[in-house]
């Protein structure tokens, strides 16, 4: 099947160099670090009344930890399609596939998948070791009570992320505005503190996000909350996620026209 | 049916103009091209860098959609039936940058076995066949960046061959290669056509290629074709007593066409100071040019008699020499 052999491909080539996983462990938790402990100094703690207040959950490493695991999921799709996709070209091997029956579509949707999985494991070691750091209590229950939801988001986000998979095969060089985005979608997203602390028409604009309501929904399960505490979150999840692959697909659609009529470039 | 058939083909490119000029200006890549593929022939676009024969290879390949005409491969329409294209076509992009150099040989030609929906256990024999066939099979386990630009290119044919293709495109399949590689993709090319019966439709800019290998040549040239035929029917069209290479010393390329518009520069031996020059003049003529050359300050080396080539065919047609 192509998509496995996709992410067979896309696994090996990541998984067969340690230095590269190696360096995505330690940037990814010393980015945890850098933004937990500066949440915790303005806090005076780790206890925070407004987030309790606001979200339901107070212990604030335990808020960043899940927004900020969940971000770099998010983004990943996205980088697959801008930064993967390129790759791709770069090397020259995005024709060799796209002249297969497999097609475009299948192909990206494939690299986004692996590349979401590749960060899922990097993430899932980052999210212990963050657990471990700030003693945040782990149990399984909770876990795999939380599953339901992320596999829902990580549908959302994949859906989010193809928009941009487009636009790489036409404009070539979107990877310094994905960046920007990447780092939009964090601050507008709630990862690192509560929404509420936002203007209203901005918080109204971070409903967009599909990360905004995962982030909200994984939190509230974390502590404990049952699932009709997420049923509004979940509402939101599954209205973004076919608004946003149906926009994917048409965005893509004509960004593989206009890419047979200009060319795929790379070479 | 015919394996190929291309009707006054055109393909258009947008050429950006950067700053601070910005503006879009459209190149006309192909200029309405005619031809068609016999299944089970070898067929060779020929013509210089630039002539306009990639583009014809990836719109035949639905990697491009064409401005204009129409372009069918084994019956089916490249830009509505794409999908059915792909699954009988495969192709041998030019470059070496066609695999991924961060997997093994074999790791490669089982990722496109996959994408080509070849059934697993198919697959697998085809894996080892076609290594063995190219003569990788002993480096079967070795990251593709450690292989040499020969290697990369036999594993870059095998890879074309997983699907086991009805119609094979190669598009400049020896560009950059060493004689020995030469010599094995050309005799593997020929015996892709002559023993299994593929059809094979390959660019090229090299004539000794497209003459030893090709039933039929299209030489194109600006997005033309100027002449389509065998190749000895091609070579008549210089007789045989027209062609001639005159070897001059100490005279200055641009100085040639003064001298005689037939005349074209084939090769240049800077160090030694000599030009290779080519033509086609009957032997009336000849002396007259010889001495137009001698008074322009040339000092003649040699003179003499050529059998025709297809280089010979494209000056005449052309007035330029194909590497120009």
């Amino acid at each position: 099947m192509a998509l496995v052999a996709v992410i067979d491909k896309e696994f090996r080539m990541f998984f067969r160099y340690p230095l590269r996983v190696v360096s995505s462990l330690i940037v990814g938790l010393v980015f945890l670090l850098q933004f937990v402990y500066f949440g915790q100094a303005v806090l005076g703690g780790r206890y925070s009344a407004l987030l309790q207040s606001s979200t339901g959950v107070g212990d604030y490493p335990t808020y960043a930890l899940i927004g900020y695991v969940l971000w770099w999921v998010s983004v990943s799709p996205m980088e697959a399609s801008v930064w993967g996709v390129r790759r791709e070209l770069q090397r020259g091997t995005l024709e060799s596939n796209v002249v297969s029956p497999m097609g475009l579509v299948e192909m990206v949707v494939a690299l986004s998948l692996s590349w979401m999985l590749m960060d899922s494991v990097i993430m899932a070691v980052v999210f212990v070791m963050g657990a471990v750091i700030f003693e945040i209590p782990l149990s399984g229950a909770v876990v795999v009570k939380s599953l339901p939801v992320i596999g829902l988001s990580f549908l959302a986000f994949l859906g989010f992320a193809l928009v941009f998979a487009g636009l790489v095969m036409v404009l070539k060089n979107i990877g310094p505005f994905a960046q920007i985005f990447e780092f939009l979608i964090l601050f507008l997203s709630g990862a690192f503190f509560p929404l509420s602390t936002l203007p209203g028409w901005v918080a109204n604009l971070s409903k967009a996000f599909p990360l905004t309501h995962a982030a909200s929904a994984v939190r509230k399960v974390f502590v404990g909350m049952p699932y009709s505490a997420i049923e509004g979150e979940i509402a939101w999840l599954l209205l973004l996620l076919p608004l946003y692959w149906a926009v994917s697909y048409l965005s893509f659609r004509w960004a593989e026209k206009t890419a047979r009529m200009i060319g795929y470039g790379g070479y | 049916m015919k394996a190929v058939e291309v009707v006054n083909l055109k393909k258009s490119y947008p050429k950006k103009i950067p700053l601070p000029f910005r503006r879009v200006e459209w190149v006309e890549a192909v200029k309405g091209i005619t031809f068609s593929v016999r299944k089970g022939e070898l067929f060779g676009l020929l013509g210089p860098n630039g002539a306009g024969k990639t583009t014809t290879i990836k719109i035949l390949t639905t990697l491009l959609e064409p401005s204009g005409g129409e372009a069918k491969v084994l019956g089916y329409d490249v830009v509505k039936e794409a999908r059915e294209v792909r699954r009988r076509i495969n192709l041998v992009a030019e470059g070496e940058r066609t695999l991924y150099w961060r997997l093994s040989a074999y790791e490669n030609l089982r990722y496109f076995a996959s994408i080509y929906h070849v059934p697993k256990r198919d697959a697998e024999r085809r894996i080892n066949e076609l290594l063995k066939m190219v003569g990788l099979w002993e480096r079967r386990n070795d990251l593709v960046m450690g292989f040499s630009r020969g290697m990369k290119q036999r594993l870059a044919i095998a890879k074309a061959l997983i699907n086991d293709p009805e119609v094979l495109f190669l598009d400049e399949p020896t560009l950059g290669l060493d004689v020995q590689s030469t010599i094995f993709v050309r005799d593997f090319v020929k015996s892709l056509v002559k023993e299994e019966g593929k059809t094979v439709l390959l660019t090229t800019h090299y004539m000794v290629e497209a003459e030893k290998l090709c039933d039929r040549i299209a030489i194109i040239d600006h997005g033309k074709i100027i002449a389509m035929d065998t190749p000895q029917n091609l070579k008549k069209l210089v007789r045989d007593e027209e062609a001639v290479e005159i070897r001059v010393k100490d005279f200055s390329p641009e100085k040639v066409k003064e001298v005689d518009e037939r005349l074209v520069v084939v090769e240049k031996e800077p160090e030694k100071g000599t030009l290779v020059l080519r033509g086609s003049i009957d032997e009336e003529d000849l002396p007259k040019v010889v001495e137009r050359l001698i008074r322009a300050g040339a000092k003649i080396l040699s003179v003499e008699k050529k059998e025709p080539t297809l280089e010979d065919v494209f000056i005449k047609l052309t007035g330029r020499a194909l590497r120009d």
